[in-house]
């Protein structure tokens, strides 16, 4: 905690020269969906800090259980930024600005992995009919998307194809349902699962994958496009896209196993917007 | 048998096992009680423990099952496990309203939407459950309520290894302990009751001690604390006096009888005497008359002699009978010829005629000793003699006969009376009055592991002595 307020006390006073202002300045909320180690209370803390640091002002990091109740917070307002995934974003495209795109080896993109346990026997999607099926969030591009539009294209749906589906409410959560023998097969974010793999070995040892999507988009962080002008935001901005330069900003990427934040191009989710448009849904 | 057997066993080891018995049956039947206890004991702490684990889960569980959300459920069950990771829950299976499973913490061993009731028919309730079976699992079952309303129901196994080895570990100790106490409690016993009953096992030594007679308790023996036993010791010892001095006076009664059964020839023996006499002091006579008749003297001299050497053989015969050193001497035919020298006059006096068939040689009767076979044998010609009536007949046979000799007296008398049968040829105490003679031949014929047979035949009376020959000879 000591050191803590330290960096808070020096980074302020590299930004601002007079703490006063700081401490009036009122809290800046940014909401996480659970696409990573949601669990892991020195992750989320570490990420606080470096924002912080970078934006010189206390911030607050908001968790959810669900996808909605973020994407809900970001909308209404009661959260000033958000990290979303690509799919929620593009289903309130009009409303909703990106403000950086995460680099994850080399490149803002990332997979969906299908998964089994490791003894299954089965090669891809179609030997899994009958079986039970974990998916993360029905708002999740890599957790819930990718399965079902590719289960459109085979003129199934994930409850026709699947005995039955269930929601774990977070990608660790799938690997977890999976590596336990409570479904068969789960649809996973392929980055969580290959960070996971450094973090917890033993656990996604107990898993295999069956079959990887396309690169797709990587989740962005987002704000209100009406907000995009408040200096609070590109502060934030400028903190996201900076944050491989500064010391803490560098110490939370590696423990999120990320290169740093790159300039959003909403090209990036072309993939995810074909996706939803073979589900039938507009982006 | 058992019985024999038991009685064989010393009085001192006998209270003493009998003590220790009861103390065994007393340390099982605390044992039994305290394991009762202890069972419920453990029975309680596993309902308890039972108890706070289920109602902890069924707290959790309870909304999650009511909305059938099977992610949530393994969810609570999987962070339970996680949290009691090596304790005591092994696997817990959660299922709804209908028993279908929704979850469980080994998803392969029961799952999602199987049939929960394999996992639920042997699972006991919380109230019933226990530990008494030694299974080092246990499976109990409860209702998931929510608002008063049961909306599944939850199976759990949980690890009461440690219970059950604590358990046994306990029971072993107890056991053990009680096993101990016992056995020191039945060694007290012994020596205790030993050391009370030791003047009874001096009594029974004494009364059955060597050569099977009573003998005398030392009087160091005999305790001065206790007045009760020492009064039966000395009791015991004034009796063994009587018993002694019995045999005695038996003993000298018997002696005494060889001197009865001379006495009773004396007059016979005496004739036998003053017979030969007359002629002898004739013979006197005739030599001072002719003594210038060489021829006459040589005639009467030898007949002096022969006349002397019979009153010779007949007083040696008389001495024989009453010297007491001829105990230890074998028997030889001229024994017989003894007592036909002295049992012949008595014949003669009666008119009776003696029948005397001695066809034993030396080494049949050498086995045999001297002394009681003529005292047999003399008593029982008495007694043919005194009931054959005058001109009667008198017949001894001797001869070898199965590994023995075999005597035989037979008489034509009027027969033995039952008292006197009861006196030849058994050992039941005689009645007062009478001679003591045939008991006598009982109890020389039993001396030499003899047996005697009465016949009673065609108004002859025969009593046969059968005497085997003595191993050592």
């Amino acid at each position: 905690m000591r050191r803590r307020d330290f960096f808070r006390t020096l980074a302020a006073c590299a930004v601002l020269p007079c703490p006063s202002v700081l401490r009036a300045k009122p809290l800046f909320r940014l909401a996480l969906t659970p696409v990573f180690l949601d669990n892991d209370a020195v992750v989320i803390e570490r990420l606080r800090e470096a924002l912080s640091q970078g934006m010189g002002r206390e911030i607050d990091l908001v968790q959810r259980r669900t996808y909605q109740e973020i994407t809900g917070a970001l909308l209404d307002g009661s959260v000033d930024a958000a990290w979303l995934c690509g799919y929620p974003f593009l289903q309130h495209r009009g409303q909703l600005s990106l403000l950086g795109v995460p680099v994850w080896r080399g490149q803002p993109r990332y997979q969906s992995y299908l998964i089994t346990s490791a003894g299954d026997q089965a090669t891809g999607l179609e030997d899994l009919r009958g079986g039970m099926h974990a998916f993360s969030d029905p708002d999740s591009n890599s957790g819930f998307l990718v399965t079902a539009s590719d289960l459109a294209r085979m003129g199934e749906t994930p409850d026709s194809f699947f005995a039955r589906t269930i929601f774990t409410w977070g990608h660790r959560n799938v690997v977890r349902a999976v590596a336990g023998g409570l479904v068969r097969s789960g649809s996973v974010d392929g980055y969580v699962w290959q960070a996971l793999a450094a973090v917890e070995p033993g656990l996604v040892a107990r898993t295999r994958i069956v079959s990887q999507s396309e690169w797709l988009g990587f989740p962005p962080f987002a704000a209100r496009s009406d907000r995009m002008a408040d200096p609070a935001v590109t502060t934030l901005q400028r903190a996201l896209l900076g944050m491989d330069r500064m010391p803490a900003g560098r110490k939370a990427l590696d423990l999120l196993f990320l290169d740093g934040i790159a300039e959003p191009d909403i090209r990036l989710f072309d993939g995810i917007a074909a996706r939803m448009a073979e589900l039938g849904q507009a982006g | 048998m058992r019985h024999g057997t038991i009685s064989h066993i010393p009085i001192t080891l006998r209270v003493a096992l009998a003590m220790g018995g009861l103390m065994i049956v007393l340390g099982m039947v605390a044992s039994q009680q305290v394991l009762r206890s202890l069972s419920r004991l453990h029975d309680d702490r596993l309902r308890e423990i039972a108890r706070l684990h289920v109602e902890g889960l069924s707290v959790a569980l309870g909304p999650l099952v009511l909305h059938k959300d099977v992610w949530e459920v393994y969810d609570t069950l999987d962070r339970a496990r996680g949290a009691s990771d090596g304790q005591r829950m092994l696997f817990t299976v959660v299922a709804d309203d209908r028993n279908r499973v929704l979850a469980a913490t080994d998803p392969l061993r029961a799952p999602v939407d199987s049939d929960a009731t394999p996992f639920s028919k042997d699972a006991s309730d919380l109230s019933a459950l226990t530990a008494s079976g030694g299974e080092p699992q246990v499976r109990v079952r409860a209702p998931l309520r929510v608002a008063e309303r049961t909306v599944g129901q939850i199976v759990t196994e949980i690890d009461v290894g440690d219970l059950v080895a604590e358990r046994e570990q306990v029971s072993l100790y107890l056991l053990l302990a009680n096993a101990g106490a016992t056995a020191l409690l039945a060694f007290a016993g012994y020596f205790l009751v030993a050391r009370m009953l030791k003047p009874v096992t001096v009594l029974a030594q004494h009364m059955d001690n060597v050569g099977g007679a009573p003998s005398r308790i030392p009087e160091a023996e005999i305790p001065k604390s206790d007045t009760e036993l020492a009064r039966l010791l000395r009791t015991f010892n004034a009796m063994t006096g009587a018993i002694d001095a019995r045999a005695e006076a038996e003993k000298r009664l018997a002696e005494r009888e060889r001197f009865v059964s001379l006495g009773r020839l004396s007059s016979s023996l005496a004739h036998e005497i003053n017979n030969p006499l007359g002629g002898l002091l004739n013979s006197v006579d005739t030599i001072r008359t002719f003594a210038n008749r060489p021829e006459v003297v040589q005639k009467s001299v030898a007949l002096l002699e022969r006349g002397l050497v019979h009153l010779k053989d007949v007083s040696r015969a008389i001495l024989d009978e009453n010297r007491l050193d001829r105990v230890g001497l074998p028997l030889r035919p001229m024994d017989f010829d003894d007592l036909k020298l002295l049992f012949e006059p008595e014949a003669a006096r009666k008119g009776q005629y003696l029948d005397w068939q001695v066809r034993a040689d030396g080494a049949d009767l050498a086995s045999l000793p001297a002394a009681p076979v003529r005292q047999i044998v003399l008593n029982l010609l008495l007694n043919a003699s005194a009931a054959a009536p005058e001109d009667g007949c008198i017949r001894l046979s001797v001869a070898p006969n199965d590994g023995g000799v075999e005597l035989t007296i037979t008489d034509n008398g009027r027969g033995l009376s039952t008292q006197d049968l009861d006196r030849l040829m058994s050992s039941a105490p005689v009645a007062p009055g009478g001679g003591v003679g045939l008991r006598l031949v009982h109890d020389l014929v039993a001396g030499l592991n003899g047996r005697i047979r009465h016949d009673r035949d065609d108004g002859r009376t025969s009593v046969t002595v059968f005497l085997p020959r003595a191993a050592a000879s």
